[in-house]
């Protein structure tokens, strides 16, 4: 193919079903060519191999977890739960406050203490780790937990400056590269499910490194890495 | 991706179309983190990526019922609706005027491949990185820039000092260059 030569037919319709799939044609090209695949499968067809294709590049993307916050949004949104805060704490409260509000709540101590003590009742403990991660002024110091699946992340002291953030790195023994899971909150606790993939134990590094605000722009630590420490059991 | 793990998230998806919120709790685990890496690659910023993040997973449950008849496979498809879910966020931060919404054509029907061309199709994602690689490194660079940061062609006629109509007929040349050796 030289570059001058003009597109056969067929390579136009290629190079039209690319730029409808990459998002490139503007307005009414865009309408027209959507609306060619609702009559022409084969230009359909063309168009989806395009999304195929492409999507390898982002499949090469690094995983960035985003804040358990996201999720719960999303299931507010969604209406799939309601806000820690929707319902009328008074209505519980005038419950309670009933002799038979007292007996229920002696009741559901004694029943959770039967099941914390009996040992037979007892939930095999998931297996916890945790790190603690500081740079070696102990300025910036970040506490990692693992309970399970679950992973918190605490920041104790040394937030960022406004226009950087820390982001939070899962090294694995074998060399492949570092797998972000966010970054580190300015306060509070970042609550998260490890994903697929990242399986907690003591080969398992975190680290973390210094990137611009929003984490690194490339899915790669960028900065520096400020503090790393290993996961140990609890 | 491995056949299981593609049965296994169109498995989620389909359940997901029938309202069970385990089944959406558990495609949001499998795939947030990359969807999320999707959405800060063309976004960015922190922000914004998780807000968009949150208008992707809304889509995906209100639109899961129509991914049966598109033929896309389930990364695909996810990695389509956060792609061009950040790219219409991208645009509508400029002044430009927001048009349709990008992911118009990724919920058009679609035959399902069959199975020989799903296979191809996981050739070619794997001849990709080298493809782009034999590419020289401008044509590749704009369109990795394309895919993962939204660019246009307005943005790369900036960037390279050159009109619009050249710089399309050169990334269309560059896409057919990279889809004639994909498919080799």
């Amino acid at each position: 193919m030289t570059d001058d030569a003009p597109l056969t037919p067929s390579q136009e319709d290629q190079a039209l079903a690319a730029e409808l799939a990459l998002g490139l044609l503007d307005g009414p090209e865009a309408a027209a060519a959507t609306a060619r695949m609702s009559t022409d499968p084969d230009f359909a067809r063309i168009v989806h191999d395009w999304y195929e294709r492409m999507a390898g590049i982002a499949e090469a993307l690094t995983p960035v977890m985003a804040p358990a916050r996201a999720r719960q949004a999303i299931r507010e949104r969604l209406g799939h739960v309601t806000p820690p805060l929707a319902n009328d704490p008074t209505e519980r409260r005038a419950w309670g406050r009933g002799p038979m509000g007292a007996l229920a709540g002696l009741l559901a101590v004694a029943a959770t203490a039967a099941f914390l003590w009996l040992p037979g009742l007892q939930q095999p403990a998931a297996p916890a780790y945790q790190a603690q991660l500081a740079t070696q002024d102990q300025v910036l110091r970040v506490a990692a937990r693992i309970d399970g699946r679950d992973m918190e992340i605490a920041l104790e002291s040394g937030a960022a400056p406004d226009d950087r953030d820390w982001e939070i790195w899962w090294v694995k023994p074998d060399g492949s590269a570092p797998v972000s899971i966010g970054l580190v909150p300015r306060d509070g606790t970042l609550r998260m499910t490890l994903p697929d993939g990242l399986d907690p134990s003591a080969d398992i590094q975190i680290a973390l490194s210094d990137e611009p605000a929003g984490g690194s722009p490339t899915g790669q630590a960028t900065g520096p890495v400020v503090a790393i420490a290993p996961l140990t059991s609890l | 991706m491995t056949d299981a793990r593609r049965s296994e998230l169109e498995t989620l998806i389909a359940r997901t179309a029938m309202g069970d919120r385990d089944a959406f709790d558990r495609l949001y685990d499998a795939t947030s983190a990359k969807l999320h890496a999707v959405c800060l690659s063309v976004l960015k910023d922190r922000p914004e990526a998780e807000e968009t993040l949150q208008e992707v997973y809304i889509r995906v449950w209100q639109s899961a019922a129509r991914y049966a008849s598109n033929g896309l496979s389930p990364m695909t498809w996810l990695i389509t609706i956060a792609r061009n879910r950040s790219i219409d966020r991208l645009r509508a931060r400029g002044s430009r005027p927001v048009t349709a919404p990008e992911d118009a054509a990724a919920f058009v029907a679609c035959s399902a491949p069959g199975p020989e061309s799903a296979t191809i199709m996981a050739q070619e994602r794997r001849m990709l990185d080298d493809c782009l690689a034999r590419l020289a490194e401008a044509q590749a660079g704009a369109v990795r820039a394309v895919y993962l940061e939204g660019v246009s062609y307005a943005d790369l006629a900036a960037r390279e000092g050159l009109p619009i109509n050249t710089v399309r007929s050169w990334l269309r040349r560059s896409l057919l260059r990279l889809k004639d050796c994909v498919s080799q």
